[in-house]
């Protein structure tokens, strides 16, 4: 178990700049999760930690050892990969045993070590067979086994659920949970799927284009979303975007125009932005309510989803053609083709300046 | 195959068999044609197919066993058949060795590492390849004449050299095996080096258990290649007693002396050692080794 720090790390491959100047702490012990759109640079910087690819420029430490220039096996890691990368010609017993006999540890040891690894990730039946006798469950907690036999200080997860099912996918997405409160070892998992990020993360990396966007916890990261990146990727379904306007200052906040829902009193601060300075609204769906239409600025119902337990409504407005969505519990009395109001919910409002970042709520009202 | 088919395709299925046997007999028909002629009595290139008077005199001879003639006239063995063949065999194992491993090693670079001139490289391989190796044989022979000079172990008349010369086939293998270490997943190898591998740990207990299909086909075709070698062996080696199998033979050819009875015992004789070594080697030419390691 170790800690892990990066200061200012930089990925160049050839004339493609993919990590740009990551900065982060993972604590002993933290299960944190990169995630990210594909191509955000997640798994390079995971291949950087592991030691699978160089580091261009900064500098990586392992505990207190600086690592840059130390290859994967010296570094103390054990990975997981997404094609789980099972030997294929060693048995199960022989994939998870690989990494001891190369460290030289004896019968016994190796052993000790794969039979209770197995039995941690229910193996114990399997060990005489070839990956190529596993269903794609099976191999995963092969490769899991794998990377765990030799105890490391560090599991890397390189999208590992994304090959399986979805129903088997929650399985193992539980099975890893309850594995790092058990082991209590440190942990970092890549993956594009925001649902696994928030599910297993103490802590999520949000990358987008080779930098880091936020880190945060999963509650932080719903809930405060530092750019309109951040707010956009986390939950489901998305966050509704609407552009907006500054109208002026008020005691406690500030006051925004909305195209389609009218002027709103919201608790951020408009600091430097002069009124008139373009802004983007951002309302999750539950936090929306609908009202059946009084003016003419309506929005009209284009269709409605019904998921059982919950109902999606999707709106346009009448001038212009970005969808929204709604999500209220079930049942829901909204049909097709009815015209509505929105009344967004001012507490779990966001704004978003023109760069993207979002507008704070002003001390005021953060103390209140 | 159940599907039901036309009465049309009965027909069409008896021709293209027939087609297919004509054309197998045709390969198959001057292999039988040589083993006849070993068996036929003299020294005749023609005759039937089945021998009218058996006899095993160009076998004895090419065993190296003087034979006794119904007239009482007792032939000595001309050449050392069966010392060309160890010679072959001996020259065909080590090259196709130390070729295989070169092959290896060389495919590895070409298929995992980053280096500079690497596609100029490989394509200049095969380009030099494409010039027919007889081209060469004044300068090999130049240069292995120099070289005997100063290692006398590589000289002209030497196996050495011979095995050296042969290496230069090479090109090929590194082609053949680096596109099968191409398809085998590349994060098997890093596995490996996350699990504490070094590189050199990762090739030999990783990718080249993997290989061993395509590494017994290139050894297989080194080895034939090598024992058919003509050209190099006719111009590098000099003495009766050094001579390979594919050479020493055409020694029963002389200008005015053709014999094609001993000459034919000596060729099916030839063949020998690269069926021991198919036989060998097949039962490691399986597919399917790397199924289930990696999903997709």
């Amino acid at each position: 178990m170790a800690s892990v720090t990066l200061d200012k790390i930089n990925k160049i491959f050839g004339s493609t700049h993919i990590i740009k100047d990551v900065d982060l702490d993972i604590g002993d012990g933290e299960f944190v999760v990169f995630v990210g759109p594909s191509g955000c640079g997640k798994s390079t910087l995971l291949r950087l930690i592991a030691g699978l690819e160089s580091i261009s420029d900064g500098t990586l430490s392992i505990g207190e050892t600086v690592v840059n220039e130390l290859p994967p096996r010296e570094r103390g890691v054990g990975m997981v990969f997404q094609s789980y990368a099972l030997y294929p010609h060693m048995t199960v017993y022989e994939n998870m045993a690989f990494g001891l006999k190369l460290a030289k540890a004896s019968k016994e040891t190796v052993d000790d070590r794969v039979m209770a690894t197995a039995r941690i990730l229910q193996l114990e039946e399997l060990l005489d067979r070839k990956p190529k006798a596993l269903s794609g469950g099976q191999r995963q907690r092969v490769a899991m086994g794998r990377a765990m036999a030799r105890e490391p200080r560090i599991l890397l997860f390189d999208e590992p659920l994304s090959n399986l099912d979805a129903s088997l996918r929650v399985q193992m997405r539980n099975e890893i949970a309850r594995l790092h409160n058990r082991l209590g070892s440190t942990m970092i998992y890549v993956t594009h799927d925001q649902v696994e990020a928030m599910t297993l993360a103490d802590k999520i990396v949000v990358l987008n284009g080779g930098r880091i966007e936020q880190v945060g916890s999963p509650h932080e990261l719903y809930q405060r979303p530092a750019t309109k990146f951040v707010a956009g990727f986390i939950g489901s379904p998305t966050m509704n975007f609407m552009p907006a306007s500054l109208a002026g200052q008020a005691e406690a906040g500030c006051r925004v125009q909305v195209e389609g829902i009218g002027e709103l009193s919201l608790p951020q601060a408009a600091g430097e932005h002069a009124a008139g300075a373009a802004l983007t609204l951002g309302v999750r769906p539950e936090h929306l309510r609908l009202e059946a239409a009084s003016s003419d600025n309506a929005f009209e119902i284009v269709n409605v989803e019904y998921l059982g337990n919950e109902v999606y409504v999707y709106l346009e407005p009448m001038a212009g053609e970005t969808l929204l969505i709604h999500r209220s519990e079930a049942p829901s009395r909204w049909q097709e083709g009815q015209r509505v109001a929105l009344v967004p919910d001012p507490q779990h409002v966001h704004l978003f300046d023109a760069d993207n970042r979002a507008l704070k709520a002003s001390r005021a009202r953060a103390v209140a | 195959m159940a599907m039901v088919q036309p009465r049309t395709i009965r027909a069409r299925r008896l021709a293209a068999h027939l087609a297919l046997l004509g054309f197998v007999s045709l390969i198959v028909f001057p292999l039988l044609l040589v083993i006849s002629i070993s068996f036929r009595e003299g020294n005749f290139a023609s005759g039937s197919l089945i021998p009218e008077r058996f006899s095993l005199e160009h076998w004895a001879l090419a065993f190296g066993i003087p034979w006794e003639r119904a007239d009482g006239s007792v032939v000595q063995p001309p050449f050392p058949v069966l010392l060309w063949l160890w010679n072959s065999v001996k020259v065909a194992l080590v090259s196709s060795l130390l070729i295989l491993a070169l092959a290896t090693t060389s495919a590895y670079a070409f298929a995992r590492m980053r280096f500079r001139g690497k596609a100029p490289i490989l394509k200049g391989m095969l380009i030099f390849q494409m010039f027919p190796a007889v081209l060469s044989l004044v300068a090999l022979y130049a240069l292995f004449d120099r070289l005997g000079q100063l290692v006398p172990w590589l000289g002209i008349n030497t196996h050495g050299a011979l095995i050296v010369a042969s290496l230069g086939a090479v090109a090929l293998h590194i082609w053949t095996i680096k596109g099968y270490f191409e398809s085998i997943d590349g994060s098997l190898e890093e596995a490996a080096m996350v699990d504490g591998a070094s590189t050199w740990q990762a090739f030999r207990y990783i990718l080249l258990p993997l290989s061993v299909p395509i590494l017994m086909v290139v050894f297989i075709l080194a080895f034939v290649m090598s024992i058919m070698e003509y050209p190099m062996a006719s111009v590098l080696l000099v003495d009766e007693h050094k001579l390979t199998l594919a050479v020493g033979a055409q020694q029963y050819l002389a200008d005015h002396n053709q014999r094609w009875g001993n000459f034919a015992a000596a060729a099916v004789l030839s063949g020998l050692p690269i069926t021991v070594a198919f036989l060998v080697c097949q039962r490691w030419i399986i597919g399917g080794l790397t199924a289930g390691g990696v999903k997709g």
